[in-house]
């Protein structure tokens, strides 16, 4: 797209009708790639205003000089402010005799068991311990579902290379039962068995789903894990924002705490599935300011990388 | 009801038409403009919100109009045909046959809904009184079988499937010979969630396809994807032969308009949309009803034939 505008226009003050139809086309562009409407808006308002009165050098021209500025501030928003480092935070809790506690949540199919079985793998290669507790009490198979990657991860890794011990457990209560209640139990299992890190699985939830996210936000509240990854997946379109902001809206509102516990990380799945169209890493960085901790990229245990933010940068001005 | 806020947009901006004392081209710029970021907001495919867009403003010369032509209903009515065109692939929804056996595949993305919504369906034939059984040629997904056991046998459904047979093919076709053979006239064959990046995946659905020659494919898409459905679903009916469309988590806040555009790609009809986790949360859905209360228009339809 940016091709159209590559006419030179010599040394000149940029003015608000020079970026206009310039930002208009990089609109539709960001839209096209699946960047949110309202984040696409607001991102090339915020290149005009940073663009506008100033003085186009001779041999710029007005499109590299937008795009320049929106390449900058799309590697800000996938640059984060924090850094998320599991393996340094789970030998922490290790040295302090404590299990290292991640909750997965996020709306229905995400991915969020087939990642958590992901960085299951992970932890494992890296010497740790998991115990995984089977907290999606509702949905048929969820319980088999992580049974089978427990004894897949199992065979990966057998006991012997484990000082004879099993890499990973499941702790399970089958279905139906409260899923705070389980995660507790799982925990205090955890602890007492010596695993390093347990990972708790949630059953997925639509975020207007009032019941289902107050009893998220309970197990949140009673557990008080060390991290919460919300998984997102990376074909979800507009809704990626609404999904961040009620799902931290709801761990908020119904913690009745000062501190609640909200989101720490994003786990952006189905990577592989969109091409180019990687708009929802922008969407859903942007709408919580967190780290996206992970990228799925397919449905293997080694499937799971660290984000690129340049190669995604790349993609989506391409 | 889904796409509610959306209509609720449409329909103001239509407003816009009436409200203004004299139509050029300026409000007409206006009120598209309104009308394409209502789409754009809803996941619409942003190359069909453009076609619509070009469309509508084709029908208008401002130029050479006579100033005695109802530019208004001329306006009205073409958004309104655009709007259908979006959503009504003009080919009539694949029906099912009493008395013989009617074989439905279900293919879509990964964790779209389809083992959900195998159940859901099979549970709507059966309570209308069809002899309904199930199959899950899955056998990719960790627990999918268990799934759809657990679910079949919560609704009395007939299953079949396997926790060693490692090729789905092969458990399409038992399953299908079996229940052909016991007479059951509704059989509804669940596969492994795929996407149009992995050939060998997309090689293993055309395999089942072949296996048991379906008499209507259904492709399973959620309410809340964005602007990859088109090209994904427009890769899924050049390998299968999709008839249909199923629109899941429309229970959500989503407005189904990112999994709209596998209507036009497929070319097939939505025939029902998927309301919530449950196994009755599934409405049959009708195109023509549906634009006409969308857009709160009573007279819309006197409109679509000038
Ligand atoms: N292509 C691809 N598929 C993925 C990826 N991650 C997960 N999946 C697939 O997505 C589907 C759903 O994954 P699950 O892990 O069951 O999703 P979930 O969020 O736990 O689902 P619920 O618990 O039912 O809400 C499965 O078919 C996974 O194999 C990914 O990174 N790439
Ligand atoms: N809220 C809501 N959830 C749904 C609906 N349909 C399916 N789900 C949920 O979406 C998730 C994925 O559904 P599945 O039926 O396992 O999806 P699938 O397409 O079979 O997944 P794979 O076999 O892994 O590709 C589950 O948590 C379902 O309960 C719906 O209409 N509304
Ligand atoms: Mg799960
Ligand atoms: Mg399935």
């Amino acid at each position: 797209m940016f091709k159209m505008f590559k006419n030179l226009v010599g040394s000149k003050t940029l003015t608000a009708e020079d970026l206009e139809p310039v930002l208009e086309k990089m609109k539709d562009h960001l839209i096209a790639k699946n960047v949110a409407t309202d984040i696409s808006g607001k991102l090339c308002e915020s290149v005009a205003a940073k663009l506008e009165g100033k003085v186009l050098g001779t041999f710029g021209s007005i499109s590299t000089t937008v795009k320049n500025a929106l390449q900058e501030a799309c590697i800000q928003i996938l640059s984060p402010r924090r850094r998320v480092d599991i393996l340094r935070d789970a030998m922490e809790c290790k040295q302090q005799k404590r299990p290292y506690i991640v909750t997965f949540c996020g709306v229905n199919g995400v991915g969020k068991s087939t990642n958590l079985a992901k960085v299951c793998f992970w932890l494992v290669e890296n010497g740790f311990r998991v115990l995984i507790a089977a907290c999606d009490t509702f949905r048929a198979g969820a319980v088999e579902q992580l049974r089978t990657h427990v004894r897949k991860l199992n065979a990966l890794h057998p006991p012997e290379r484990h000082g004879g011990q099993e890499a990973v457990q499941l702790y399970e209560k089958g279905y139906g039962k409260d899923a705070a209640g389980i995660a507790m139990e799982a925990i205090n299992y955890a602890r007492d068995c010596r695993f390093d890190v347990c990972l708790v699985d949630t059953a997925g939830r639509m975020q207007d789903n009032e019941p289902l996210m107050r009893a998220l936000s309970k197990l949140i509240k009673v557990n008080q894990p060390d991290l919460v990854l919300f998984v997102g997946e990376a074909l979800v379109g507009n809704e990626a924002v609404d999904q961040l902001t009620k799902f931290n809206q709801a761990l908020a509102d119904h913690s009745n705490m000062t501190n609640p516990r909200l989101i720490d990380g994003i786990i952006l799945t189905k990577f592989d599935t969109i091409d180019d169209k990687v708009g929802a890493a922008i969407s859903m960085t942007y709408t919580t300011g967190q780290p996206i901790v992970f990228v799925g990229t397919g449905q293997t245990y080694t499937d799971i990388r660290n984000l690129n933010a340049r190669a995604v940068v790349n993609a989506l001005l391409k | 009801m889904v796409l509610a806020d959306l209509g609720r947009k449409i329909t103001s901006a239509l407003k816009s038409l009436s409200n203004a004392t004299i139509i050029n081209e300026e409000v007409l710029n206006g009120m598209l403009k309104e009308i394409c970021a209502a789409l754009l907001e809803a996941d619409v495919n942003i190359r069909l919100v453009k076609q619509l867009r070009e469309n509508v403003r084709s029908v208008i010369d401002f130029d050479e109009m006579a100033g005695g032509l109802n530019k208004r209903r001329m306006i009205q009515s073409a958004v309104f045909k655009e709007l259908v065109k979006l959503i009504d692939p003009g080919v009539k929804a694949w029906q099912p046959t009493k008395g013989r056996n009617n074989i439905i595949m279900f293919v879509g993305l990964q964790g779209s809904g389809k083992t959900t919504t195998c159940t859901k369906l099979a549970y709507y034939y059966q309570r209308k009184g069809w002899k309904t059984c199930l199959i899950c040629a899955d056998t990719f997904r960790a627990g999918a079988f268990d799934q759809l056991k657990q679910n079949a046998t919560k609704a009395r459904i007939p299953f079949y499937g396997s926790y060693v047979e490692a090729d789905p093919a092969v458990i399409a076709q038992e399953g299908v010979e079996k229940f052909k053979k016991e007479g059951f006239e509704i059989i509804i064959v669940d596969t492994s969630g795929r996407h149009k990046q992995e050939d060998s995946l997309f090689e293993e659905m055309l395999q089942v396809e072949q296996s048991i020659s379906p008499d209507n494919v259904i492709f399973v898409m959620d309410a809340t994807i964005g602007q990859a459905c088109e090209s994904q679903a427009r890769a899924f009916k050049e390998k299968v032969d999709v008839a249909s469309v199923i629109i899941t988590k429309l229970d959500g806040h989503a407005k189904g308009g990112g999994a709209l555009s596998a209507v036009a790609a497929t070319k097939s009809p939505v025939t029902f949309i998927g309301t919530g986790e449950h196994i009755d949360d599934m409405e049959p859905f009708k195109v023509q009803p549906f634009v006409s209360k969308l857009l709160g228009m009573g007279d819309i339809e006197g409109l679509i034939d000038k």
